[in-house]
């Protein structure tokens, strides 16, 4: 932001509360809209888990047999909570780096609540039993044309503001959420018209799906975490960006790979020969902008680490951060041929694959930026260090677990689906054990935010602390579990007055 | 937004303590951030390099391994023969009950060469062509049944009505014994029909070589000439519906 250098503190201070304010409501509603359908979503996470072991769980009602609590668990979780939280986010970080407030708050509200009725008849579709069966876009017909209106509603402002923006330098968020902006309604488009209004060959038509899946999670959520963490990272540290080459290198080289990804689930189907190994390569390649994004905010945020402890942003972040680190190893682990990757196509790996990008790494970062976001639109600060703490304890021990579980489990689960002398039924006891501890982890992450939705919830009545004071998770010595109170210095991370706590 | 601010003269226009004041009650947390910097020239880590060309190596490993991505020579071999897996005898096919193994059998050849007119549900469609299901020529003696099936059929059917002036064509051109065999078993205990039995082989082949002496040959059946001549069950005996066969060659086979 070299053009803000002339500025005054107090000039870029009510810019920066006046854009706020002008996003308020939107942003908001998304948050805690996403925040419940995170919620309905665990909820079905769990039933759907605990079927993979417990085959009569809550098996007498047709609503909630594993073929629609499964694909219903999914869509709450990408289109409910998901999509949502990246709208709140894409929408008031675009602003912020183009300094435009908001002048279409009304339209995107409204068509925020367009979006959540969408996604609300199509989850009711899924359990009444109309799903579509094509994974990532189980939604009846109905539901695509709008979503994809809605979408736009929300997002164009967006482009309007990155086009009006003071002239000079794009910030490397810019990149990324400039290019996810455009890059979902391209994949959003194209999946559901070839699959929803043209009649192809079947078996092309679940690569379509397949390459869909893989287009969503990289480029899509994958990028908007990006740029929101290379947001958060410089923002809260006060530190540039440990090497602006890295993250270009990390741009390009996720806008080349992610594309060509995802055939490598018709491993085996009768497709031509190369697009599954053209899609194993390109996965693993996505290594390439995990890491290199992963170790550059890393490097940055490890030059600052009392902020990094005591900051509720910086704590979510970094562990998604981390998360994506693994997401790229994952990627390439999974993806070996004559070794992993015939055995994790059809089996629990490539679930804990999306989880760890969706949960471990999206999520995650998406929790940062509503723990920094959310003091600064409603002008409360957060209630309790303790809720954040079990929240974030909760969530990164039990995303991990759903993650690492599900990606081993599925290697055994894969052994014993090769052995095609053995009945199904060695495959499903060998994922057995991995499948309740996958139900229990899901139960931590479920108990966490119930906290943060609490928390969340609180914060949107504006009952959140009336203080110029954070909330940090330092361990202090005061005598008031939430830290000084109502102590209005304005004194804050980086001032002198905040070093002497 | 008027922004006081924005006044050239801003000691003059403005109160200074009730704009702080303003923005440490409204603004806290907008005024405590830090500016974003990006302009970091750190050196990229050798081992990340490293890293990143261990991923470049296994990506081409993995493109590498699919051979010659275009060849399909690889995948679909020609003159592929069903092997046993490693470690294992070839049991063939495994035994099924009769009544299933021939009805399995027959199901292919009636939706080959029956179901376009006869539909497949075996419905028929009342105007042209006569329901199967409930049929008393299907169900009934199994000659009669036969000799319809072998040689087609003119003029009207068990119920007196008359499909279309060209009847029903000759069906046994290219039918195996094992064909015929199944396909009647199959009618006689689909579409509703549940005569029980099992009309074997052997009684296809008899079958075969009563058409082959008929007064006519090589003509459609008729309702005289049935039943005249053919309203007999046909030789051979009666084999057990439970028993297990083959479901290739229809022969009986010994549990496994």
């Amino acid at each position: 932001m070299s053009q803000d250098t002339s500025n005054s503190p107090e000039k870029d201070a009510i810019v920066r509360a006046s854009i706020d304010r002008s996003l308020r409501h939107p942003v908001m509603f998304f948050f805690t809209s996403g925040a419940a359908w995170l919620a309905v979503s665990i909820v079905l996470g769990v039933i759907a888990s605990a079927k993979n072991h417990s085959p009569d769980f809550l098996s007498g009602c047709a609503w909630l047999t594993y073929g629609r609590v499964f694909p219903a668990h999914i869509n709450a979780l990408i289109y409910g909570w998901g999509a949502q939280a990246a709208f709140g986010v894409i929408i008031w970080l675009m602003s912020r780096l183009s300094r435009q407030e908001c002048r279409a708050a009304g339209t995107i509200l409204t068509a925020g609540h367009i979006w959540n009725l969408g996604v609300s008849l199509g989850i009711l579709g899924i359990l009444s039993g109309h799903g579509t069966g094509m994974p990532w876009m189980e939604f009846p017909f109905f539901a695509w044309p709008v979503l994809l209106i809605s979408y736009t509603a929300i997002v164009i402002w967006s482009l309007v503001q990155f086009r009006v923006r003071p002239s000079g330098h794009t910030y490397i968020s810019q990149w990324f959420l400039v290019a996810s902006v455009i890059w979902f309604p391209w994949v959003y488009l194209t999946a559901n018209v070839l699959l929803h209004c043209m009649s192809g060959h079947p078996v092309m038509a679940a690569g379509i799906n397949a390459w869909f899946r893989s287009a969503i999670l990289l480029l899509f959520f994958l990028p908007v975490g990006i740029g929101t963490a290379f947001y958060l990272v410089p923002k809260v540290t006060g530190k540039p960006i440990y090497s602006y080459t890295l993250a270009q290198i990390g741009f390009w080289s996720l806008a080349i790979i992610a594309p060509w990804t995802g055939m490598q689930k018709l491993t085996g189907a009768p497709i031509p020969y190369f697009p599954p190994y053209l899609g194993a390569a390109a996965t693993v390649l996505i290594a390439i902008p995990a890491f290199t994004v992963a170790a550059n905010l890393i490097a940055t945020a490890l030059s600052s680490g009392e902020t990094v402890s005591h900051s509720p942003t910086l704590r979510f972040t970094l562990a998604g951060l981390v998360c994506l680190a693994l997401f790229g190893g994952a990627a390439v682990f999974l993806n070996l041929p004559n070794s992993t990757l015939p055995l994790t196509q059809f089996s629990l790996s490539g679930y804990g694959f999306d989880i760890l990008g969706l949960y471990g790494f999206f999520s995650l970062v998406m929790f940062g930026a509503i723990y920094f976001i959310v003091p600064r639109i409603t002008r409360r600060e957060w209630l309790s260090r303790r809720l954040i703490k079990m929240h974030f304890f909760l969530s990164v021990y039990g995303v991990v677990t759903v993650a690492l579980v599900a990606l081993f489990g599925g290697l055994q689960q894969g052994i014993g689906q090769e052995q095609f002398d053995q009945g199904w039924d060695n495959a499903a006891a060998r994922a057995t054990p991995y499948a309740i501890a996958t139900t229990l982890a899901w139960c931590f992450i479920l108990f966490s935010n119930v906290f943060f939705f609490m928390h969340l919830t609180l914060m949107w009545l504006r009952l959140g602390r009336r203080s110029s004071h954070p909330t940090l998770l330092v361990d202090s010595h005061h005598s008031s579990p939430h830290g000084p109170e109502g102590d209005i210095d304005n004194a804050g991370p980086g001032t002198a007055a905040a070093s002497a706590h | 937004m008027s922004d006081p601010i924005q006044k050239p003269d801003l000691d003059d226009s403005i109160n200074v303590t009730e704009t702080h004041g303003r923005i440490a009650r409204q603004a806290a947390a907008a005024a405590r951030e830090n500016k974003l910097g990006e302009d970091g020239t750190q050196p990229v880590s050798l081992w990340l390099f490293l890293a990143l060309a261990v991923v470049l190596i296994i990506a081409g490993g993995v493109l590498g391994s699919s051979g010659s991505l275009f060849a399909y020579g690889t995948s679909f071999r020609e003159g592929y023969v069903r092997k046993p897996a490693p470690g294992k005898k070839d049991e063939g096919p495994q035994a099924k009950i009769a009544l299933v193994a021939y009805s399995a059998k027959g199901a292919k050849i009636y939706s080959a060469k029956c179901g376009g007119c006869h539909g497949p549900g075996g419905q028929g469609d009342g105007a042209n062509y006569p329901s199967l299901a409930g049929s008393a020529w299907v169900k009934g003696e199994t000659e009669r049944f036969a000799m319809i099936v072998l040689n087609g059929l003119q003029g009207p059917t068990s119920t007196g009505k008359a499909y279309g002036a060209a009847g029903m064509p000759a069906q046994g051109g290219g039918m195996s014994p094992e064909d015929l065999a199944g396909v009647m078993t199959f009618l006689r205990n689909g579409f509703g029909n549940t005569v029980g039995d099992v009309v074997t082989v052997d009684m296809a082949k008899a079958a075969m070589e009563i058409s082959g002496k008929r007064a006519k040959t090589g003509q459609q059946v008729d309702a005289v000439e049935l039943e005249a001549d053919h309203k007999k069950n046909l030789p051979g005996d009666p084999l057990d519906p439970n028993i297990l066969v083959d479901p290739v060659t229809l022969a009986p086979a010994a549990a496994k």
